[in-house]
């Protein structure tokens, strides 16, 4: 494996002299679809060799983004550079790219190993030179006695594999990924997620992945961009999203379960959430204004303390090494996960506290956050 | 009884579904075919006593000019009409543009399916007329003395043949626009990130998927070909001299003009023959194909 991998860096080391830097620089991008405002002024910057994750819900764009990237759709306004180079008229096949699409789009009536050649093929390449470039390919990726095999052949997962040598055989600048493992079975998912991330960090290419899955962007991501409506909503690594979500939708969409959110007002240091409900203010909030607002904690911030707020637990599930509870107080409900196994029963009451270095606060109308 | 019913349901419902199609097919397609096979070795006038006559029918129908010129001429048309895919394909591809013109345009190509290939026939009659139909006129303009194609042995079979595939590419194209539709855009954007563009994209990519579709207008473009005889009888009659006759309108003269019922079942058997064996060679081909991947 080790001289393989070597083998394969070395083979881009040499190819990279000659190019320049595989930075991906997408400046105020707006694409419409006839009435349809897709995406509405979207900028961001893709250092060389980064893993940048698009991620939101179906219908925000970031499918839409990655497809203008990869020059499948044109842009409305805006500018796409890829290095220095910029790439808003240069066809998806100049453009020096590799995609691995959701259903992996493989040839359907070509041999795996002519699946993977046909880009070296189109472009000309001696014989020889494409079959080392193939068998090293599926060497990396343990493809070696599939060559011969036929697409309609192959398992789900080894489509999948093939989808993903046949972008490296190509030795590209940037990879794109659009939602790659929606196909897959839970297992297999876990199990591709962290082979996509080792290959990447092995090859050092830059690197734009699409999913919903917000899973998937939190554990392979180097970078998150959270979209919704075709704009941006928060641009930043993994963890600094799921500590300091920038609002309210962030902080929904990152982390999981998510994060509870309850209306009320911020006054006198506490957070008050309707009929003696009183939430302690975050420790940095000395500066925040007072008035209504948003209280944002995730359900793993809470722990069972005697100082805490009384609450009744509505619904108990121990899932063995923590326990979801769903607690009600007053008119509202909220989600706590607890590390550990509680015995807590359902109608039972408790007292439950959030860690004050972890709650946010929200501007109510705005949604942004405020703490 | 019910329970033996409950117990043979597996394949018994199978069997009574399939009784009254696999009844009317044998009575409608199999039974004819024998008996067609079985007149060809009498003399017989249609409707008076038959005569047992064994290969005879055969032997004066390979000894008659007539047949060569038929079988020649079944050469031309089944050459002439696989151009029909092609066309069908070229026009599908440049119909398959996502303007909302092009639905009017569609339209318009698909006249000829709607109407009949006697229509069509008289149509294309005027057309080639010498004295007032629009060919003429366009060849005075362009200076050339118009002459009647349908008139000219050398020319008689083209001009049918034309008007044939005219209604032939439509019928193409109306496949080839189905298949289109179902073309995986995916498969066409990974081909485009390949480095695939205009014709190797077409070649590589988009062809392969829509071998079914061609598959299905090659047979039928190949089946209508030989088995077309009312363009003849409307536009020629098999004329002048026989020179357009093809083996169907062969048959259908023998036996409905000339009263060779047995002669007429001859020539059939032989068309029969020439189908079966191109069928089959077709379809042992695709199923090779198939096997092999895709």
């Amino acid at each position: 494996m080790e001289a393989q991998c070597r083998a394969c860096l070395g083979w881009r080391t040499q190819d990279r002299e000659t190019l320049f830097m595989a930075s991906v620089t997408i400046r105020d991008v707006h694409k419409k679809f006839g009435e349809a405002h897709i995406l509405r002024g979207v900028s961001v910057d893709i250092a060389d060799g980064e893993f940048v994750i698009l991620v939101g819900p179906s219908g925000c764009g970031k499918s839409t983004l990655l497809r203008t990237i990869a020059g499948l759709e044109r842009t409305t306004a805006g500018e796409i550079r890829i290095g220095e180079r910029v790439v808003n008229d240069v066809s998806p096949k100049d453009r020096d790219i590799a995609m691995v699409f959701q259903s992996y789009a493989l040839y359907p009536h070509m041999s795996i190993y002519e699946n993977m050649a046909f880009a070296l093929s189109l472009r000309g390449e001696p014989k020889e030179e494409v079959r080392q470039r193939v068998e090293r390919a599926a060497q990396i990726l343990g493809l070696m006695p599939l060559l011969e095999r036929y697409p309609r052949q192959l398992s789900g997962g080894q489509r999948q594999r093939v989808a993903m040598g046949r972008a490296i055989v190509r030795d590209p600048q940037v990879f794109l990924f659009d939602e790659p493992l929606s196909n897959l079975d839970a297992k297999l998912r876990v199990a591709m997620r962290a082979e996509i991330k080792e290959l990447q960090q092995r090859l050092q290419t830059t690197t734009v992945y699409v999913t919903h899955d917000q899973i998937e962007a939190m554990t392979m991501a180097d970078k998150i961009v959270v979209m919704r409506d075709g704009v941006i909503e928060q641009i930043g690594a993994p963890l600094d999203l799921y500590d300091r979500p920038d609002n309210q939708f962030v902080a929904g969409f990152i982390g999981s379960p998510s994060m509870n959110f309850l209306e009320g007002r911020f006054e006198n240091g506490a957070f008050r959430a309707g009929e003696g409900v009183v939430l302690p203010a975050g420790k940095q909030w000395k500066a925040t204004p007072e008035g209504d607002a948003v209280y944002g904690v995730r359900p793993e911030h809470f722990r069972i303390d005697e100082a805490g707020i009384e609450v009744t637990a509505v619904v108990v599930e121990p899932t063995g090494s923590e326990t979801e509870v769903l607690v009600r107080v007053g008119g509202a409900e909220f989600n706590c996960l607890f590390r550990s196994r509680v015995p807590v029963r359902a109608g039972e009451r408790i007292r439950v506290l959030p860690d004050a270095d972890q709650v946010h606060l929200f501007d109510r109308t705005t949604g942004r956050r405020v703490s | 009884m019910l329970r033996i019913w409950r117990q043979n349901q597996s394949w018994l419902t199978p069997l009574v579904l399939l009784f009254l199609p696999l009844a009317l097919f044998l009575m409608m397609i199999v039974w004819p075919i024998i008996q067609s096979i079985v007149i060809s070795f009498y003399e017989w006038d249609g409707t008076g006593p038959a005569t047992f006559i064994g290969l005879d029918n055969y032997r004066e129908l390979f000894a008659d000019p007539q047949f060569f010129t038929s079988l020649k001429n079944n050469i031309i048309w089944i050459a002439l009409f696989l151009l029909a895919p092609v066309f069908g394909l070229g026009l599908a591809l440049f119909l398959n543009q996502p303007l909302g013109e092009m639905r009017i345009v569609k339209s318009v190509f698909f006249i000829p399916l709607v109407l009949a290939n006697v229509i069509i026939g008289v149509v294309f009659t005027w057309f080639y007329d010498p004295t007032f139909g629009i060919l003429a006129i366009v060849m005075r303009f362009f200076g050339f003395e118009p002459f009647a194609i349908l008139s000219d042995e050398h020319f008689v079979t083209f001009g049918i043949v034309f008007a044939a595939l005219w209604a032939q590419t439509a019928f193409c194209l109306v496949l080839f626009l189905a298949g289109l539709s179902q073309l995986d855009g995916e498969l066409i954007a990974a081909g485009r990130i390949d480095g695939a563009s205009g014709w190797t994209l077409l070649r590589h990519i988009v062809l392969p998927q829509l071998r079914a579709v061609s598959f299905v207008a090659t047979i039928i473009t190949v089946i209508g070909s030989l088995r077309n005889f009312d363009l003849i009888a409307v536009m020629t009659q098999g004329g002048p001299y026989g020179s357009s006759t093809v083996l169907a309108y062969q048959m259908y003269d023998a036996t409905i003009f000339s009263y060779r019922a047995g002669y007429g079942a001859a020539i059939a058997t032989v068309l029969f023959l020439i189908m079966s064996i191109y069928i089959a060679f077709f379809l042992r081909h695709t199923l090779r194909r198939e096997q092999r991947g895709a």
